[in-house]
């Protein structure tokens, strides 16, 4: 192909470095045909397929990146819906512990008035039981004293003395046991 | 590789003569390598990857760098004629990596360069019309109609100054190797000729580039806003 163009150029005008003419002109053509050519096929062929194939790998990765933030948003809102459950949970933990402890508190008070209540009547019921026996023992004491008084005075009154002086010394022991307080 | 830029075929159409220069050649021939890495790619693209490794690495991040360039160069609402800039931009790049094989880069041809910056030129008067309708044209008569005359030249001006940068800056970096491999004795065309090859074709290109491209881009966006 070199020789056939050698050959080709030995019967073709000398070669020019710069010239401002028709041949010129026409090269200035077919170089912008040329241009033009290239353009169309660079275009076609290379420059917008890569350029769609990568826009749509990056709408591809944006709608991904946009699930990802629903998921995300998604999550956060279960987070909070979550979190707020809990604290309902919580508050009304709370307030059953305080109803509980202010129930037990009411019913611990009410225990202890019907214990207080009943150790008194206990109490007061012992001591009229005590009384009751006081009594009691007060009137069979007096009994006995002024049993055994009498049959001491009645055999010293009937070794000793008549019997007026006898019925005289026994009411003044009578009297006198009557004034005498009760000793346990 | 000489200075000058050679005729290959001469072939007549409708009774015009064109010449088939060796940049049209080397265009057709960059185009087709252009092409067939596209077609490669777009085959791969079936089995790209959600996480990308290894080659689809360096695709995605061509596309997506260009992509990011053009939009804060451009605007949003430009992005639509990114794709443009996208061939300029690979076509200068591949002219000018291609140049280390010893092929003369088409940017190093003035019309190669003023076809690009023409196509800028007719982008730039596009938008222009589409985005600001008659602002656009009133903006030729700012701040007053007098300086219309000013205004239409330096409008008109873009695209030479644009076209005349990149072919000055491709053609001198030709020339001095062309020098170099004219004049040095043979000895020291081995090994030395990489350093400059690298120098001239491949930073010098890559900076060339990206100067056209973000010139373009800029007085796009000029002429709507």
């Amino acid at each position: 192909m070199l020789s056939r163009i050698v050959l080709l150029a030995q019967e073709v005008p000398d070669g020019r470095v710069f010239a401002l003419d028709t041949q010129t002109l026409i090269s200035i053509g077919i170089q912008l045909l040329n241009g033009i050519i290239l353009a169309v096929a660079l275009t076609f062929i290379l420059y917008r397929p890569v350029k769609e194939f990568m826009n749509k790998r990056t709408e591809r990765f944006q709608s991904k990146v946009k699930e990802a933030e629903a998921a995300m948003a998604r999550a956060n809102e279960l987070m909070a819906e979550y979190n707020s459950k809990l604290e309902a949970i919580e508050r009304d933990r709370d307030k059953i512990l305080e109803e509980a402890r202010l129930k037990a508190a009411d019913e611990s008070r009410i225990i202890l008035e019907e214990a207080r209540r009943e150790a008194y009547e206990i109490k007061k019921r012992s001591l009229e039981s005590v009384e009751e026996d006081k009594r009691r023992l007060k009137e069979e004491t007096r009994s006995y004293v002024v049993d055994l008084a009498s049959r001491i005075a009645q055999k010293y009154i009937a070794e000793r003395m008549d019997a007026e002086t006898q019925d005289r010394l026994f009411e003044e022991v009578v009297a006198r046991l009557e004034d005498a307080k009760w000793q346990n | 590789m000489g200075l000058n830029i050679d005729n290959l075929w001469v072939i007549n159409v409708a009774g015009i003569e064109i010449w088939i220069t060796e940049t049209i050649f080397y265009t057709w021939i960059i185009m087709l390598f252009l092409i067939v890495i596209a077609i490669i790619v777009r085959i791969m693209l079936r089995n790209f990857k959600e996480v990308p490794t290894g080659i689809q690495n360096l695709i995605e991040a061509a596309v997506e760098s260009f992509d990011n360039f053009a939009i804060n160069s451009l605007g949003e609402k430009l992005t639509y004629i990114s794709p443009w800039f996208f061939m300029v931009f690979a076509f200068i790049l591949s002219s000018s990596l291609f140049s280390v094989f010893g092929i003369r880069a088409p940017t190093a041809d003035f019309a190669t360069t003023f076809a690009l910056a023409l196509a800028t030129f007719v982008i730039m008067i596009f938008i222009g019309f589409k985005h600001r309708k008659g602002d656009y044209l009133k903006s030729f008569f700012s701040p007053h109609p007098i300086f219309f005359p000013l205004n239409l030249i330096g409008e008109l001006a873009k695209p030479i100054s644009l076209s005349f940068r990149l072919f000055g800056n491709m053609l001198y970096g030709t020339i001095i190797l062309t020098l170099y491999y004219a004049l040095t004795p043979l000895f020291v065309q081995i090994g030395i000729p990489a350093l400059l090859h690298a120098f001239f074709d491949v930073v010098f290109g890559v900076l060339q580039t990206y100067i056209f491209v973000i010139l373009s881009l800029m007085y796009v966006r000029s002429a709507a806003e």
